[in-house]
């Protein structure tokens, strides 16, 4: 077991470091941004060399890459180029809005997708079962950021229920949360559907009917709990795929986390918070897996039997 | 786009072209709308307005007004016109991507289940770190850096769409590399590399397609989700993702201008997900991918 979470854990780091890497290379790849700003009466000739050396443009690629790593490990992002707050503190405070939407997001979707994909296992293949299924398939094609736009024509404007924007008040996370979540739905339905009827199939479900449990109380009670802990490891994997749908929503209704930061540091050049978001996002991701590991173990007493 | 599940298929590879005369209906609506944008994208340029041509006079009309079926936005743009022409640009981006996509990642799949090692062990820990970084927050602080041309958008958008390729491809080869075929093609003097084009490449052709169909919606996704944030496809070249943009300032008075680009995208994309299904369905593989 410890040997398990070790291996992950040095997995973990490795893939940091790659994050780091990218980041690193993202943003020197392409020159030096102080270039870019050209030089003339704003920025005399003198200036923009001293404005290259104080960032260290002068100096080797590998040299600046030990560079970045040791300040990282110290935990020094730089300054943002456009406030004066300091990369990592502008990042930390998105990355939990972010989380906080997808948390919400997540919960509202499986509150809908639960029941439906356990009624879809036990009436499965009757015909209001293939209604569900494929009204799932064309919500699935829905572009998120579209049907927050949508949302905000009909809730926003028009019936004037919800704010459009997130303006502080606890009910601005109401129509991102449904932008997200319809379109999960869908996957998450999928998902629990296939992994119930996996399980379905082992010998413990049939000996089980034939000692006369009903289908609903087997799928409830003895399905359900063996279904769980691979849709746990999925959900923990797929935190990428969760984070991509909520950056776009977030710039819709401004919704002050990861996305909305990204691309307000994209538009503005502001290097150092977008190699914090990188990096850091990576981070957080590695986090969540390893916690899945856990709870994967605490939900599977096999696991922890077979001492992986 | 990554793989969440893979079933191959049951029985022998040459029972299964013939096993179902009849297309399965996913299949059939979903190449019905892939025609239908097609005959839309190829005749917009001869029958409709330019989409760029502004005109103030002819600014927000309405849907359904006089020469201009899907109404105008705030600077006069026909909206038909816009769509028809997002469609040809899309679909370009789409299956540029694809294609390199699938052709690096085939072959990095192929090699890395064949040779095994390290080669495969530093592919895998690629997977882990394409998993824990966003798309679409790696594309949009690209973006900052890289300038945002079509050529760049497509080279963005095919550096984390191999990785599925390479991965159920990996999984193929690992399978079909033990098969006693491979081993007489082996002991009959077939190089490696024959070996691989030879028997491990058609193994895992049924996987590849379905997997091509079903990325072509998750790409256009992906490109109008950048465009919509203003840093993809730009005027000249048109988006349905820059257009929602546009309308989003004039949510209120003109929903046509986000509603429409909208619902044509979301019927491609259901359309890439329905051929997807239905090829899988036909070729008895499944492909199961999320991802946004």
């Amino acid at each position: 077991m410890t040997r398990y979470l070790l291996t992950r854990l040095a997995q973990g780091v490795a893939v940091v470091l790659g994050a780091v890497a990218i980041s690193f290379l993202l943003v020197n790849a392409v020159g030096n941004p102080v270039d870019a700003l050209g030089t003339g009466a704003q920025l005399t000739e003198r200036a923009h060399r001293e404005l290259i050396h104080q960032y260290g443009y002068d100096q080797p690629l590998p040299a600046r890459f030990a560079d970045y790593l040791s300040r990282l490990l110290r935990g020094d992002f730089g300054t943002s180029f456009r406030s004066e707050d300091s990369a990592l503190a502008l990042v930390l405070r998105a990355l939990p809005n972010t989380f906080l939407l997808i948390l919400v997001s997540v919960v509202l979707a499986w509150l809908i997708a639960a029941p439906v994909a356990i009624r879809s296992v036990l009436k499965r293949d009757s015909r209001s079962d293939r209604v569900v299924r494929n009204g799932l398939v064309v919500i699935q094609g829905v572009p998120d950021f579209w049907l927050a736009l949508l949302l905000v024509i009909v809730f926003a404007v028009t019936l004037g229920w919800l704010p459009a924007i997130a303006d502080g008040s606890p009910s601005a996370i109401v129509l991102p949360m449904c932008a997200i979540a319809l379109p999960l739905v869908s996957t998450f339905v999928r998902m629990l559907r296939s992994q119930l009827l996996e399980v379905m199939t082992s010998d413990f479900v049939i000996a089980m009917s034939v000692r006369g449990l009903s289908m609903r109380k087997i799928v409830l009670r003895h399905v359900l709990p063996n279904a769980l802990p691979p849709i746990v490891t999925f959900m923990a994997l797929q935190l990428g795929w969760l984070l991509g749908g909520t950056l776009i929503v977030e710039t819709v209704f401004g919704w002050p986390g990861i996305g909305d930061l990204a691309v307000t540091a994209t538009t503005q050049t502001d290097l150092p918070v977008v190699e914090a978001a990188i990096v850091l996002t990576a981070a957080a991701y590695v986090l969540c897996n390893l916690l899945a590991d856990l709870l994967v173990v605490a939900l599977d007493p096999r696991i922890r039997v077979a001492g992986r | 786009m990554s793989v969440t599940s893979i079933r191959l298929p049951g029985r022998a590879r040459g029972a299964l072209s013939a096993r179902r005369r009849r297309w399965p209906t996913s299949l059939v609506v979903g190449v019905a709308i892939v025609v239908a944008a097609a005959v839309l994208a190829l005749l917009g340029p001869l029958l409709l307005p330019d989409p760029n041509h502004q005109d103030l006079l002819t600014a927000a009309l309405p849907p359904l007004s006089a020469g201009h079926p899907l109404g105008t936005d705030a600077l006069g743009r026909d909206v038909l016109a816009w769509i028809a022409s997002s469609i040809r640009i899309s679909a370009l981006v789409a299956v540029s991507v694809v294609t390199v996509a699938a052709l690096v990642g085939v072959a990095v799949g192929l090699l890395a289940g064949y040779v095994g090692g390290a080669f495969d062990a530093l592919l895998m820990r690629l997977v882990d770190l394409q998993l824990a970084i966003p798309p679409l927050l790696l594309f949009i602080c690209a973006a900052s850096v890289v300038g945002r041309s079509l050529l760049v958008i497509i080279v963005l958008l095919a550096i984390p769409s191999w990785v599925p390729y390479a991965r159920v491809v990996r999984t193929r080869v690992l399978v079909e590399r033990e098969r006693a075929s491979v081993a007489a093609a082996r002991l009959a003097g077939a190089s490696h590399l024959g070996v691989l084009v030879r028997e491990l490449l058609p193994a895992t052709r049924s996987l590849v397609i379905v997997l091509a169909s079903l990325q072509l919606g998750w790409i256009l996704l992906w490109e109008t989700a950048l465009s919509f944030v203003g840093i993809g496809v730009h005027p000249p070249s048109t988006s349905f993702g820059y257009m929602i943009a546009q309308g989003r300032d004039a949510l209120a008075q003109q929903w046509w201008v986000v509603a429409f680009p909208g619902l044509v995208l979301a019927l491609l994309v259901l359309a890439s997900n329905l051929i997807g299904d239905g090829l899988g369905e036909q070729l008895d593989v499944e492909v199961e991918v999320t991802d946004a």
